[in-house]
């Protein structure tokens, strides 16, 4: 039983061996290392071979660590050193650790692995064979020698050049079998000397670093020992040169002699002539060479040139050359070379570089003509410019940066046929920097006033920081519903909300839903410096302390036209700089955020820090405190612009945030005002045509002209023309005043209605003391006026921008409200 | 060349040497003995097809040079005689040219290449006479 089990086992695992060879598909064969090797200790290769692939595609790992390490790490390049190898570059390779590196073949079957092979960088270390070997006989004294010479093995990295190599050279007759090993040392080059005479000779070198294997040998050369009997090889003539087309020289190269001296002689004959002649100095110019002097040196003649070589064995004579005197002239280089610093007419300098033709050539005589070509570069440039100069000996240079460093030379040539010369030797020029004093407190100038205006303008910015703020980026209004308080809103107390609405007496009539003005209370604690002349009605003013009792703007009796009574008494040229003050200030201020609250009175400080921007008609007074503006914001955004001190106008510009996001005024509108003003206060007797500007919503809103709050009496329609409310001059007025002619003209009018948005229809009314009105009845009469809107005499388009202009019969100011009900 | 019958000075010291009238009517002659010789090479090379026009347009221009130098040299001549720089003795320019229709004679014969060659030189030859002279009558002339 137990056999039959076991046999029968053994069948199985027989039968699924070869049902598995059969299919030829198994885990793959055990690879194995072939080889690791160093080039030069810092980086190694290692490559295996495949074991059999198990009929599937197989990929190959290697894998490796260090020491006694645990960590395995995989070959960081599969690529570098070809097909089935790891290049193990700079990074990873250490070498003073030993690795332990195994190969893991895988496919799908299963894998399997190499054994481990155990790798020190030091032991491997085999450098590539030395390269560029060269052999060189020399024979002297009829001793030869061969000169051999090498170069190291190239390496990829060629900065590591750190690595001193051993050499080692053999060389053998090239019938032999046996070869000469001489050890060389470190050196690329060795000479050797036993050689023995006529044979051929092959010679190979290789390397090795300081620790590891020595290199393959480099591939073989071979050499030709000259035998000591042989007649001489054939010179070569160099070249033939003459350096001031006077005398000439030429040179020969020997050739090997064959082993016993060899002297050298120079033929030569010229064209024409038939005999033949020696060279007549071989001395002056210097071995191998040939000297012609004055006498022997024909020009327009071709000299043919031979060169024979002598020993005892025979002679060798070499090419003929042929050579005509004027074409082989070539000078020496310029002498005498000097620069100078010149400055131009605009104190700009330029380079002045002379020089002399070489001494030995006969310019004076007009024999030989020399040219000139210079080159100069930045001492630390690439390229060289190259300027021709011709035949002149100076140069002009302007082109030249201050500060910087050039490099000069010159050569010259023959202006015909000819070559050129050496280049002279380098000449440095130093361009000295143009540094005026000029320039240097221009720069410092400069310097000082920027930093002052950047301590100006820090300094402005963080003491009216916020101002300026304001005045760069004005803030944008946030909606703002009149009498309707955030906080109520916040809390979500509607009833609260409704009452704010209710219980100020918000008109809810069609009175005030378009509230077009927002009038702005004035408080002034010193009414009684506010208008000297029409006091009495600038008493209303401080009586106006209308707080938001819930009358709305069309209630309220603290009406910029009021306001502009004040300013009435005081003519002043108008300040634009103070308006804008103004505006600045509201900007600061913001105070056009300032909301109606209910049951609040509101209001509004203009507060100017300076009194000159203390945008108030009542500040029109000297040393009058700022005004107290209460307003309401009403439907519309009016804009009030306060005008500064010594203003005849002062427009008080209230920003009515509540329905719209109205910016603020605009000063386009101020300057029109102003403009106006301006001319109102010019032509005193004139006729002021004055334009008011509807403020709708959205719109800019009308300048309630603080001057015009003076109560600017009607004068005039025209309402053929242009339909303008003419409106008197305040100065006017109080002339008027004083005349007091009753029923003079229709000078004072209230406003009866208006029309088409942007017409104010005025009604003439008599003339009314303008200077006691009280509040209580200029409201009344306000209302008055309201009620008898149909009566119009007068129709006119008022654009002022100043409501203040508006004038109402009966009393002395407009009510904005009266009028502005009527604007739809 | 055709011109090397002509008498010569091949060097600096034997041009600074002769006469300044011998070394005028040296120069005279040479270009005078080219005359012939250029023009009928101008002829014979329209008919080389190979030849680019360049060359062609390039050789008429030389040959107008070569007229238009003599010329010159004739009238540079008279001025000097005139202003006694030189004397007049050697104004026999009708006798060279009777050496000149042969030396042309000879000129036909040459091949082009010999013709180049021996006319590069003879036009260095003239070039280095003429400044020779130059410095020799007028030193302060950049010599």
């Amino acid at each position: 039983m137990k056999q039959k089990l076991i046999s029968s086992v053994q069948i199985i695992l027989q039968l699924a061996l070869t049902t598995v060879g059969l299919t030829g598909q198994s885990y793959p064969g055990k690879p194995k290392i072939v080889r690791c090797r160093s080039l030069e200790k810092e980086t190694f290769s290692c490559w295996w071979k495949p074991g059999s692939d198990g009929g599937l595609h197989t990929n190959y790992s290697l894998f490796y660590s260090k020491d006694s390490e645990e960590k395995i790490y995989e070959c960081p390049d599969y690529q570098a050193s070809g097909p089935n190898s790891c290049y193990f570059d700079k990074n990873h390779t250490n070498p003073w650790t030993t690795y332990i590196i195994t190969v893991m073949a895988t496919n799908e079957i299963g894998s399997n692995s190499s054994d481990p092979q155990y790798v020190d960088i030091t032991s491997i270390v085999q450098p590539n064979a030395p390269v560029n070997l060269s052999l060189e006989t020399k024979t002297s004294a009829s001793i030869t020698y061969l000169w051999a010479k090498w170069s190291p093995p190239p390496l990829a990295d060629v900065s590591s050049n750190s690595h001193v190599y051993h050499y080692e050279l053999r060389l053998k007759p090239e019938e032999k079998e046996e070869w000469e090993t001489i050890s060389v040392g470190v050196q690329t080059h060795y000479k050797v000397t036993r050689l023995q005479a006529g044979m051929k000779y092959v010679v190979q070198v290789r390397c090795m670093l300081d620790l590891g294997e020595w290199s393959e040998w480099s591939s073989e050369r071979h050499i030709q020992i000259p035998n000591g009997e042989s007649p001489p090889e054939k010179p070569t003539i160099i070249k033939c040169r003459s350096p001031e087309k006077e005398t000439f020289t030429c040179w020969w190269k020997p050739g090997s002699d064959g082993g016993y001296p060899t002297n050298h002689t120079l033929l030569y004959s010229k064209e024409g002539e038939e005999k033949v002649y020696e060279c007549p100095d071989y001395k002056t110019a210097g071995p191998n060479s040939c000297y012609f002097d004055k006498k022997h040196t024909s020009f327009w003649t071709i000299y043919n040139i031979t060169v024979r070589a002598t020993n005892e064995m025979g002679s060798n004579v070499s090419d003929p050359h042929y050579v005509d005197v004027t074409y082989i002239v070539q000078p020496d280089p310029p002498v005498n070379i000097t620069l100078e610093l010149k400055k131009s007419v605009n104190r700009k300098p330029y380079l002045v570089l002379t020089w002399s033709p070489p001494p030995l050539a006969d310019v004076r005589s007009g024999w030989l003509t020399l040219e000139y070509e210079l080159r100069l570069k930045p001492e630390e440039g690439e390229e060289w410019e190259t300027i021709f100069v011709g035949q002149q000996t100076q140069c002009k240079m302007f082109s030249l940066n201050p500060g910087k460093r050039y490099i000069v030379q010159i050569h010259c040539k023959p202006d015909h046929h000819g070559s050129w010369s050496e280049w002279s030797p380098e000449m440095y020029i130093q361009i000295p920097t143009d540094f005026r004093v000029k320039d240097m407190v221009v720069w410092i100038i400069v310097g000082v006033l920027s930093s002052l205006i950047c301590l100006i303008m820090s300094w402005t910015m963080i003491l009216k920081g916020y101002r300026m703020m304001a005045f760069i980026l004005p803030p944008v209004p946030g909606p703002k519903i009149k009498g309707i308080d955030t906080h109520l809103l916040e809390t979500g107390k509607s009833e609260e909300l409704l009452s704010a609405l209710g219980c100020h007496g918000f008109p809810p009539t069609s009175d005030c839903e378009e509230l077009l003005i927002e009038y702005l209370e004035v408080e002034d604690s010193e009414d009684q410096q506010l208008m000297p002349t029409p006091s009495k009605s600038t008493k209303m003013i401080p009586k106006e302390t209308d707080s938001d009792s819930g009358r709305g703007s069309c209630d309220s009796p603290s009406l910029l036209p009021e306001k502009c009574r004040e300013s009435h008494a005081c003519p002043s040229a108008l300040q634009t700089q103070d308006v804008r003050a103004v505006q600045e200030n509201k900007g600061g201020k913001r105070s056009w955020e300032t909301q109606c609250i209910a049951s609040e009175q509101k209001i509004l400080f203009f507060n100017n820090e300076t009194t000159k921007s203390s945008t108030w008609p009542a500040a029109q007074l000297p040393n009058n405190q700022l005004p107290i503006f209460a307003y309401h914001s009403t439907v519309e955004a009016h804009t009030i612009i306060l005008s500064t001190t010594n203003v005849n106008i002062s427009s008080v510009l209230v920003g009515n945030e509540e329905k719209h996001q109205s910016q603020y005024p605009i000063t386009g509108t101020v300057h029109d005002n102003i403009e106006k003003q301006r001319e109102m206060e010019k032509f005193k007797s004139d006729q002021i045509t004055v334009q008011v500007r509807q403020n709708r919503q959205n719109d800019k809103s009308p300048l309630l002209n603080p001057k015009l709050m003076d109560y600017v009496e009607v004068h005039k329609v025209k309402q053929d023309e242009e339909p303008t409310v003419l409106l008197k001059h305040k100065e006017n007025n109080i002339k008027t005043e004083k005349c007091s002619v009753p029923g003079t003209s229709k000078e004072y009018t209230k406003v009866s209605t208006v029309m088409d948005h942007n017409i104010l229809v005025l009604m003439p009314d008599s003339r009314i003391q303008h200077t006691s009105v009280s509040q209580e009845p200029a409201m009344e009469t306000s209302q008055n006026v309201q009620k008898s809107q149909a009566e119009k005499n007068m129709s006119y388009c008022l654009t002022v921008p100043s409501d203040c202009k508006r004038e109402t019969s009966g009393s002395e100011y407009m009510d904005p409200s009266s009028f502005m009900s009527s604007f739809k | 060349c055709h011109t090397s019958g002509m008498l010569t000075p091949n060097g600096k010291e034997y041009a600074q040497k002769i006469p300044r009238e011998e070394l005028t009517h040296l120069i005279l002659r040479l270009l005078q003995a080219w005359k012939e010789p250029l023009s009928n090479f101008n002829h014979h090379i329209e008919h080389h097809q190979e030849l680019p026009d360049d060359s062609l347009s390039k050789a008429k221009q030389i040959s107008n040079m070569v007229h238009e130098l003599k010329t010159g040299v004739e009238k540079v001549t008279e001025k000097m005689q005139s202003m006694g720089i030189i004397s007049n003795s050697l104004n026999g320019m009708a006798s060279s040219e009777g050496t000149g229709l042969s030396i042309s004679n000879e000129a036909n014969m040459m091949s082009d290449s010999d013709f180049i060659h021996c006319f590069r030189r003879d036009s260095n030859k003239v070039q280095s006479y003429l400044k020779i002279l130059k410095c020799r009558i007028m030193p302060e002339n950049s010599c």
